[in-house]
């Protein structure tokens, strides 16, 4: 907002005329409607990248290409992208993204806290630390959090067991921070916008029952988890270990280059097509491929069936979440669908 | 009719969200929910007495809930059915809900053990924007449309109307404006990502200042224009009464410093965006906004002679003199992703004055340009339709 001048203030105005009182003037606030050209954007991210060549860069930083140019790129470590004078849409108004990889999360919101970072990854602990005031971008649930069983566990019996011994509610409120949605679907809610007719059930009594009329031999298996990339996964699978003890079940939390039994994996919503999105989801979750569809009740009908058996079983979808330094203007810079869109974002500071 | 995207700023529906909506939906709710019914009553069969519970996780309002609720019951009954909450044949769990594409209507159909899902979506639209009278400034909507609006100018009886793609020439007919001609921009390097374009009109006669290309029109017998590529001086006018020719820089947003006044004098000054004239005992001021961020003073030798508190970016100089000294107009700082708002000010003794309250915009100012006396043209895009909104503002004395 303006000030609004008061009669003291506009003396003080008028004894600030000419040049010396205008270099006086505190340092610029640079806070302009129309966008700077200029300055480097500074990234830092949790997934370390080891190659630039998509698909393995990665939803987000091949997003960037376009508007910007890799000119710099440490695998693994460092990527630097400068602004495309030939860009489509013009130019991007910053010079350049310096992106830092590998960053755990703590150590990207302590950056963020120091000032020497612009942009960083929240986790759910992360974002509990936040001051009121830190600039929040949030994506649109799109990361889905998932188990998924591998042939070895042939009793669906035992697969409808485990979805029905996980307290979602639990891990939603207390390992996930309320993040995000709880959900047995595939799609998201916002997506499809019939999410709710999935809404999981926890019957302990019941997965007991199912249990109790599978094979013993059937009730041990391994879950396995990647806990380098995603730190709540453990220990969400650790809870649910807990959880499907007290079905019956004896499951083991290993790590995912081990040989599991289930898998608790995290997938991405790819489209906003939520034709082409399921298509996508069922490919990479191993599921059959799923028939075109042109109506929502279709749509309805192939993801049913996609999860009828409980090979996969659904159980949040998480939205991605930056923290944003001050100077960074015209922001968002994420899609609903979490990917990078830098090309209109400006910063404090930057020079013509 | 139907409310704005709540989720998500409007502009990301706008720039992101253009998914091809799953083919069947419908063109608007009463399609939908006939669709629906007729989906009912083949389950329940004709005749059949049913219970109707509803809820809605859309961002619809509830008085638009209520509405489509309404049409739904009206539409069981042309489709036979009787709603009767008492030993119904058919339970039916009807949820309002939504995807950025359309809005979906999901029944949940119970007869006795069986049971069955059904759906019917209609396309989703964006709200119209309404604006808002202004206090001592008068807002006037002049445009809207999809592209940017880069400039308007009125030549005569007809719009000009100065977009990235196009000059399109309108002319009024049964009380509105009826596109007459258009003729097309070749821009000869692709346009800055943030494009600002200017008209001044001379009679019939039109300039079109964009960057890197130089056009001349006319707007009589028939629309004309003629571009080339060039990086010549840029007109800028404070109301009618002061001139200056400033120099674009061709693949940014804003004038590299080098001006010339009307009365011959060159100088250059640091870069800046926008230009008003003011004056001081008869002697003309000018008031720059700073790519730096400042807002700066120019004396008529263009000269540093002050400086201002921070405004935003665009500033328009105007004819009005409603207290000491003519009114300036400028924006407020914000960073292009919330609504903005214009506010006039009376410079006199270097020293700024706001005047009452500012008008509000539905979104970020993006072109700011004097208009006629006392008026400005001010283009704001919409945050919740993402489309861009033209206003002529007047700063009106005494109100």
């Amino acid at each position: 907002m303006w000030p609004i001048l008061s009669p003291s203030s506009a003396v003080r105005n008028a004894a600030r005329a000419g040049v010396l009182a205008a270099l006086l003037l505190p340092p610029p606030s640079h806070a302009a409607t129309r966008p700077h050209y200029g300055g480097v954007l500074h990234v830092e991210m949790r997934e370390s990248i080891e190659t630039l060549d998509p698909p393995q860069s990665g939803h987000r930083m091949s997003a960037l290409t376009g508007p910007y140019a890799i000119s710099h790129w440490e695998g693994g470590h460092r990527a630097i992208y400068e602004a495309d004078e030939n860009a489509p849409g013009g130019r991007p108004f910053l010079d350049s993204v310096d992106i830092l990889m590998g960053r755990p999360l703590r150590d990207q919101s302590n950056d963020l806290e120091l000032g020497k970072t612009d942009l960083v990854e929240l986790g759910p602990n992360e974002l509990r630390r936040q001051p009121a005031a830190r600039k929040l971008w949030s994506s649109a649930p799109v990361r889905i959090l998932a188990l998924v069983f591998g042939p070895r566990v042939e009793d669906a019996r035992i697969r409808e067991a485990l979805a029905l011994a996980v307290d979602r509610a639990a891990i939603h409120n207390v390992l996930l921070q309320r993040q995000g949605e709880i959900s047995g679907a595939l799609l998201p809610q916002w997506l499809s916008g019939y999410a709710f007719l999935f809404a999981p059930t926890t019957d302990v009594a019941r997965a007991r029952a199912l249990v109790a009329a599978s094979p013993a031999s059937a009730r041990a298996f391994t879950l396995g988890v990647d806990d380098s990339t995603a730190r709540p996964a453990a220990d969400i699978a650790e809870r649910i270990a807990l959880n499907a003890r007290d079905a019956g079940l004896i499951v083991t939390v290993a790590p995912l280059g081990a040989r599991a039994d289930v898998r608790l994996v995290e997938v991405r919503v790819a489209s906003s097509d939520p034709g082409r999105a399921l298509a996508t989801l069922a490919l990479v979750l191993g599921l059959a491929e799923p028939p075109t569809v042109d109506t929502p009740e279709a749509l309805y009908a192939a993801e049913r069936a996609l999860l009828e058996g409980f090979r996969v079983i659904p159980l949040f979808h998480l939205p991605d979440v930056y923290g944003a330094s001050t100077r960074v203007k015209g922001a968002p810079g994420i899609t609903p669908l979490g990917e990078w869109r830098f090309e209109n974002l400006w910063v404090e500071g930057g020079k013509p | 009719m139907i409310a704005a995207v709540k989720q998500w700023p409007a502009v990301f529906s706008a720039l992101l969200f253009f998914i091809p909506p799953l083919v069947s939906a419908a063109e608007d709710c009463n399609a939908a929910v006939r669709e629906l019914a007729r989906k009912t009553a083949a389950f329940t069969g004709r005749g059949a007495s049913v219970s109707v519970a509803w809820r809605n996780v859309s961002s619809l309002s509830p008085s638009e809930f209520g509405q489509a609720g309404a049409a739904f019951a009206a539409a069981l009954a042309d489709s036979g059915l009787r709603v009767d909450d008492v030993a119904p044949v058919g339970e039916l769990r009807v949820t309002l809900s939504e995807t950025p594409a359309q809005y979906l209507l999901v029944e949940e159909a119970r007869k006795g053990d069986e049971r069955q899902v059904f759906m019917a979506a209609w396309k989703r639209t964006g709200p119209a924007s309404v604006p808002a009278p202004g206090v001592t400034l008068d807002k006037k909507l002049l445009w809207e449309q999809d592209e940017a609006i880069l400039d308007i100018a009125f030549p005569a009886a007809a719009m000009l109307v100065l977009s990235p793609s196009r000059v399109a020439l309108y002319a009024r007919q049964d009380g509105q404006w009826a596109e007459r001609q258009a003729v097309a921009l070749k821009p000869p390097r692709p346009w800055p990502r943030d494009l600002r374009g200017h008209l001044r009109v001379t009679g019939a006669a039109f300039r079109a200042f964009l960057p890197g290309l130089e056009c001349n029109g006319a707007v009589d017998p028939s629309l004309t224009l003629e571009c080339r590529a060039g990086d010549g001086p840029w007109v800028l006018e404070s109301g009618s009464r002061a001139l200056l020719l400033a120099n674009f820089t061709p693949a940014r947003n804003y004038f590299d410093g080098r001006v010339t006044t009307q009365t011959g004098l060159r100088k250059t000054v640091p870069p800046f965006y926008s230009a008003a004239s003011v004056e001081e005992q008869g002697r003309p001021l000018w008031v720059l906004a700073m790519v730096d961020g400042r807002t700066r003073i120019f004396d008529a030798s263009f000269d540093a002679a002050g400086a201002l508190p921070d405004w935003g970016s665009d500033i328009a100089g105007t004819d009005a003199r409603c207290g000491a000294g003519y009114q300036v107009l400028a924006t407020r700082p914000g960073d292009g992703t919330e609504p903005d708002a214009l506010q006039a000010f009376a410079v006199a003794n270097r020293t700024a004055t706001p005047l009452a309250r500012p008008v509000d915009f539905p979104g970020p100012v993006t072109a700011l340009w004097p208009s006629a006396g006392a008026s400005v043209l001010a283009v704001a895009r919409d945050l919740a339709t993402g489309k861009y909104v033209a206003y002529l503002v007047t700063v009106v004395c005494g109100s």
